[in-house]
């Protein structure tokens, strides 16, 4: 008979196996390809080494030379902050006009949840004609126009506008505050944390956006870093590291950010999750 | 909704009264200038949502059956684009490989299962292995997808590379041109960037589940596993049914992962109805035969929806309640 003590830590310690072996199967693609991009060795050599032998930084300044890597950047970037003010704003509008009651509250509540059951993607081709009609092709409106409000970050703002104490908001109305300043003033720094959730995931999703940019993109200057990303692949196939490179170029931004706002993100996905 | 107290007057508000007696001493121009202001503040999101949602479910109905031209008016033809479908080998390959698709969702969520239980277990260092398991869901898809293909390579991706050291195999295997292998590559690479996603749902499940059940029951003798299947699984079903319909809907976000990793081939054995719709629309600017598909997967989408909300006990729609 084994004593309790002992169990415990044998369990502990086979649970602790099982989450390495599954972290090992986790983070191995991220090794790899970090490690193709210092050193490409195994491009043409058989077999791969499984360390970097010669890790150099070539492959990374050869980026630039390949492909305009400070545009694709720029538009990037463009499209992303695009996205990131118009979330940030018009969803605090929307959830701060959904704490009220008024008529066609609860109509509206249901539209947004089933808005949420249209996945963008099966939107596209009619939204190409509306954004072609809007004249929009192959600019950064156009671009950013479909994710200027998401529903999951509206439901964010709102439980957090919720929990803002009622008097306050009186007292701020019997002060002389509209409606716009009572947002700006009281609702927006008392929510930081669901400022900061609604900036993340704007971000993550405009930055990583493929298929749209695809479809309304025709200008090789309008193109963004995964359109670059894939045209490059299609151009060079895999016969240089500076292909590993520049995903790792492309994806540092979005790991970074989602390092220092783990909480953020992790509530962002969670609370648009328990809304249905 | 308890919180949400009605445009009140301020000691209406503090005493806890909804302000139903103060909005009739209230001007009814005042009223109706916030009942305006709620509407302009709506407004832009409803905009967005408008334009790039539900216009283009309808108009993907209306597209698909007509026949579409960009320089002549769009003539109706009723089901025509339908009847051409049950005759096109790809509609059929696509359905298959979207329906495989969605069939795997269950497979990554069960696994997610797994690793969310053993992370609630109170191991040390759970955050460290949270954050690893989560760290491939917010990558972009199209680098994610380069990668992948760059570990399935022929001549030296490393998963030749293993099973050729282990003596598995004598020849390389090539993972994304085969008829067999190119759909269960992708569908592997497809779990691995969203079982973070499962788990960080079915973690806020499981912590929403009250202690002391598990406490009462183990006073009452009930055995772990007894545990788990009581209290765990029943509570579970919210949190499960919503990773089944993420899951589900994986099947179109996946288009950039297939995009770059095998571009639907070979010759249509891995193509998805997302990488269809996009190849008959813009590729071959087919524009109504497109919208068509869509209106497929659409009804396929919303079909499983229901019928995995039928699992789950029915009651998974009641979480709109509390928004």
């Amino acid at each position: 008979m084994i004593k309790k003590r002992t169990r415990r830590t044998w369990t502990h310690a086979s649970l602790h196996l099982a989450m390495l072996a599954v972290s090992f199967c986790m983070l191995l693609p991220f090794y790899w390809v970090l490690k193709t991009s210092l050193t490409g060795e195994n491009i043409f050599v058989y077999p791969p080494s499984i360390v970097p032998v010669h890790p150099h930084l070539f492959y990374y300044i050869d980026v630039w030379y390949y492909i305009p890597f400070p545009r694709y950047l720029l538009n990037s970037v463009v499209v992303s902050v695009l996205s990131i003010a118009a979330n940030v704003v018009f969803n605090a509008l929307a959830a701060y006009a959904l704490t009220r009651h008024f008529r066609g509250r609860g109509a509206v509540i249901t539209v947004l949840l089933s808005c949420m059951m249209i996945p963008f993607q099966t939107t596209i081709v009619p939204a190409y004609l509306i954004t072609a009609k809007l004249g929009l092709l192959d600019s950064y409106l156009g671009l950013a126009l479909p994710t200027f409000s998401t529903i999951v970050c509206i439901f964010v703002y709102k439980a957090s506008f919720e929990a803002v104490p009622r008097s306050l908001i009186d007292a701020a109305r019997i002060d002389g505050l509209s409606e716009l300043q009572i947002i700006r003033r009281i609702m927006l720094p008392l929510s930081t944390s669901a400022v900061a959730t609604n900036i993340v995931l704007s971000f993550i999703w405009s930055w990583n956006n493929f298929l749209w940019p695809l479809i309304v993109v025709r200008d090789p200057l309008m193109q963004t870093l995964p359109l670059g990303l894939s045209r490059f692949l299609s151009y060079h196939e895999n016969t240089t590291g500076a292909l590993y490179a520049f995903c790792i170029m492309v994806l540092a931004p979005g790991i970074l950010l989602f390092l220092m706002a783990q909480k953020e993100f992790i509530r962002g996905l969670t609370s648009g999750a328990t809304k249905g | 909704m308890a919180t949400a107290v009605d445009f009140p007057a301020a000691s209406e508000a503090t005493s806890g009264a909804v302000g139903k007696r103060a909005r009739h001493a209230r001007p009814g121009v005042r009223r109706r200038r916030e009942m305006l202001l709620v509407w302009v503040f709506l407004l832009p999101s409803l905009a967005v949502f408008f334009l790039y949602r539900i216009l283009p479910l309808v108009w993907n109905a209306v597209l698909s059956a007509q026949q579409f031209s960009l320089f002549a008016p769009s003539q109706w033809i009723g089901l025509d684009h339908y009847r051409e479908m049950v005759d096109d080998p790809v509609f059929w390959t696509s359905l298959r490989n979207t329906l495989l698709f969605m069939a795997s969702a269950p497979v990554g969520i069960l696994l997610a299962l797994a690793i969310s239980l053993i992370v609630n277990a109170g191991i040390r260092g759970r955050d460290v292995y949270r954050t690893i398991v989560f760290l491939s869901y917010p990558l972009m898809t199209v680098a994610v997808g380069i990668i992948w293909r760059w570990m399935y390579d022929e001549k030296v991706g490393l998963f030749n590379y293993v099973l050729r050291s282990l003596h598995l195999i004598d020849t390389p295997l090539p993972f994304l041109q085969s008829f067999e292998l190119a759909l269960p590559s992708v569908l592997i690479a497809n779990v691995w960037q969203i079982l973070g996603f499962y788990m960080i749902i079915l973690l806020a499940g499981l912590q929403g589940i009250p202690q002391n059940l598990y406490e009462a029951a183990s006073i009452d003798g009930a055995s772990p596993r007894q545990q788990f299947f009581r209290i765990t699984l029943p509570l579970l079903r919210p949190s499960l049914f919503l990773a089944f319909v993420i899951g589900i809907m994986t099947s179109f976000t996946s288009f950039d992962l297939v995009y770059v990793m095998t571009q639907g081939g070979p010759s249509h054995q891995s193509e998805l109805l997302i990488t269809y719709i996009y190849k008959a629309a813009f590729e071959l600017s087919r524009i109504d035969y497109a919208a068509a598909l869509t209106i497929v997967q659409f009804a396929l989408l919303v079909t499983l929806t229901w019928a995995g909300n039928r699992l789950a006990g029915g009651d998974a729609g009641a979480v709109e309640s509390g928004a």
